[in-house]
């Protein structure tokens, strides 16, 4: 059974009045005196999850924050304000990552763009569409590390593709040693190992979609661009907003894999994220209050990023 | 009419060369696993004349390949049991129960998946190694399992949501406990649940490299993920026998897409629509 269509909306309002109902059972059984042990089962059942959630997820948050305002070394543990914060944006490497940042948020529609085009060709059922749809989702379960290996391979200077450019006549381009090009070629195999997630994503959207209004275009004489402009996007826009947003947050959190096999923040520092500095920070250079710097500004990125994508995608839908 | 048949062929064409470009990366590295080393420089592109096993044996054998390869499966089948166990605990008790704050745990977890790794990783791993977790077995699948626990929870707390809460009082009423009913009724009902969980679950930990890199610093406890990048530096004379360590990290995981691949897509896009 397709854990998929087992979660259709409707579920949830169900799940609600059922826990109304479940309100008053506790309470009546044990007036009937069964046991205590029995009365908190609910909470017995969830305090081991609870436990490791608070300790090692949420509790480490706060103890980061806290820890990012104290010294490394000689200072360690002594409250220094923020002298690592004023340290960090002082430093042209972690710079370098910021604006490695913004190269992501403008490359983002590419990256966005490409499953939602094959998604709807899939679901408009080019020939073949069963094939392509599991075979464009298989990267997407290859580990950054497998990945990067193997473009590591296919990139080198006297590589395939390299091989393939000479055949048409253009000349070799030193992928992973060029700094202008390394941050692109990262992010572009990035973009080959995960369109597939985003493509199954996209695909469970189209199955919310009202094929009668698909139709109803059709036999007015829309033409493609015409029924994505206007029939698809507006009625995806949900789905188009939810993998705006994780391919945000997975280009900022999921790349480390990549650069640390592919590029290791080089050439010259061209391939730095706030991830991989973090990473180097505290796991090259000791420095972990200074780390915890680092990643804590990571954070506020994430945040701002994900709710300016999150308001803007917002106007954009009132909008149509 | 015929219009729109080209214009079917003008994307079949693009769709076609993409699907290409997916597999012919994987396609190349197998080839070049089943290369002497010689043939590789010679010509990379060419097929490799006979199935040559020898660089696979080398990888596996060489390098603490191996070792790693235990140690992932040691790592990943404790994180996956400790995470279904505990996921569908407490997926049931949120589902199924209104009690003071279960609201706020519900949110709670959800709140939990959006704190990436990379945010917590520097007190996380100093926590760890105050209490003597790091590089040891037990440390990194609790990592694991801190990690891909919220995303757990609420798959299997929206599964059980499904399940009617008619069959829970029935089976009450039989003479159940609620930890009885838990065990006979919702662990053997999640079943469909917990497989795609577990499924997912499985493959993001083996596919993890950071948190083993953070957690596992000596040789003897590497997970195959970091075993890989460690082979590149040992191998970067010998394609062929790097390759074939790519390959090994990768077949594991090839193998469960090939049958799991539904499952997959499903835990997916059920985290998803509603994340």
């Amino acid at each position: 059974m397709p854990l998929g269509d087992s979660l259709p909306l409707s579920a949830r309002s169900a799940r609600a009045e059922r826990a109304d109902d479940m309100d008053a059972a506790p309470r009546r059984r044990s007036r009937s005196g069964r046991s205590s042990w029995e009365r908190l089962a609910p909470l017995v059942l969830v305090a081991p999850a609870v436990l490791v959630i608070v300790v090692f997820r949420l509790w480490p948050l706060l103890l980061g924050v806290n820890f990012s305002f104290t010294g490394d070394g000689d200072r360690n543990g002594a409250a220094v304000g923020l002298d690592n914060y004023a340290e960090l944006f002082a430093d042209p490497l972690f710079l370098g990552a910021l604006r490695n940042v913004v190269w992501l948020v403008l490359l983002l529609p590419i990256a966005v763009a490409i499953p939602g085009m094959l998604a709807t060709f899939i679901y408009l059922r080019v020939p073949g569409h069963r094939f392509y749809r599991s075979v464009y989702f298989f990267p997407a379960v290859l580990s950054p590390v497998i990945v990067g290996s193997i473009f590591n391979l296919l990139l080198a200077f006297d590589g395939p593709l390299n091989g393939l450019l000479g055949l048409v006549g253009l000349g070799p381009v030193d992928w992973l040693g060029d700094s202008r090009v390394a941050m692109f070629t990262v992010v572009g195999v990035h973009i080959w190992a995960t369109f597939g997630m985003a493509l199954v994503v996209f695909l469970s959207g189209f199955a919310t979609l009202d094929p009668a209004l698909l139709d109803a275009a059709r036999s007015d004489g829309a033409s493609l661009p015409q029924v994505i402009r206007h029939v698809i996007v507006p009625g995806l826009s949900r789905t188009i907003q939810f993998v705006f947003v994780t391919t945000m947050i997975g280009m900022l959190t999921s790349m480390f894999g990549l650069l640390y096999v592919m590029t290791s923040g080089g050439p010259g520092g061209s391939t730095y994220l706030p991830e991989y500095y973090v990473w180097i920070q505290q796991g090259q250079m000791n420095r972990p209050a200074f780390a915890a710097a680092a990643s804590t500004v990571l954070f506020l990125v994430m945040l701002v990023v994900g709710l300016a994508q999150v308001g803007f995608l917002r106007r954009t839908g009132k909008e149509d | 009419m015929r219009g729109a048949r080209i214009s079917r062929w003008l994307i079949a064409v693009p769709m076609a060369l993409l699907a290409l470009a997916t597999i012919y990366p994987l396609v190349f590295t197998a080839n070049a696993a089943m290369k002497t080393r010689r043939d590789y420089i010679l010509d990379r592109f060419s097929l490799a004349d006979s199935l040559r096993w020898d660089n696979i044996v080398t990888a596996w054998t060489s390098a603490g390949t191996a070792r790693y390869f235990v140690n992932s499966v040691i790592v990943v089948a404790g994180a996956v049991a400790l995470l279904l166990l505990l996921g569908s605990m407490a997926g049931f008790a949120l589902s199924h129960f209104r009690f003071r704050g279960s609201k706020a745990l519900l949110l709670g977890c959800l709140a939990a998946l959006f704190v990436p790794f990379q945010v917590i990783m520097v007190p996380l791993v100093r926590t760890m190694a105050d209490t003597g977790l790091v590089d040891t077995y037990p440390g990194l699948i609790l990592a694991y399992v801190a990690q891909f626990l919220p995303f757990t929870i609420y798959l299997m707390a929206s599964y059980y949501s499904t399940i009617p809460s008619e069959i829970v009082d029935a089976a009450r009423i039989d003479g159940n406990s609620t930890y009885g009913v838990y065990r006979r009724i919702m662990l053997p009902m999640g079943r469909p649940a917990l497989l795609s969980v577990g499924v997912l679950n499985a493959l993001f930990c083996w596919n993890d490299v950071l948190i083993a890199l953070l957690m596992m610093p000596s040789a003897e406890h590497r997970t195959l993920m970091v075993g890989v990048t460690s082979l590149r530096g040992q191998y970067s004379a010998d394609i062929p026998t790097f390759a074939s360590g790519v390959l090994i990290a990768a077949v594991p995981v090839l193998t469960i897409y090939l049958f799991f691949q539904r499952r997959i897509a499903d835990a997916v896009t059920a985290g998803s629509t509603k994340g």
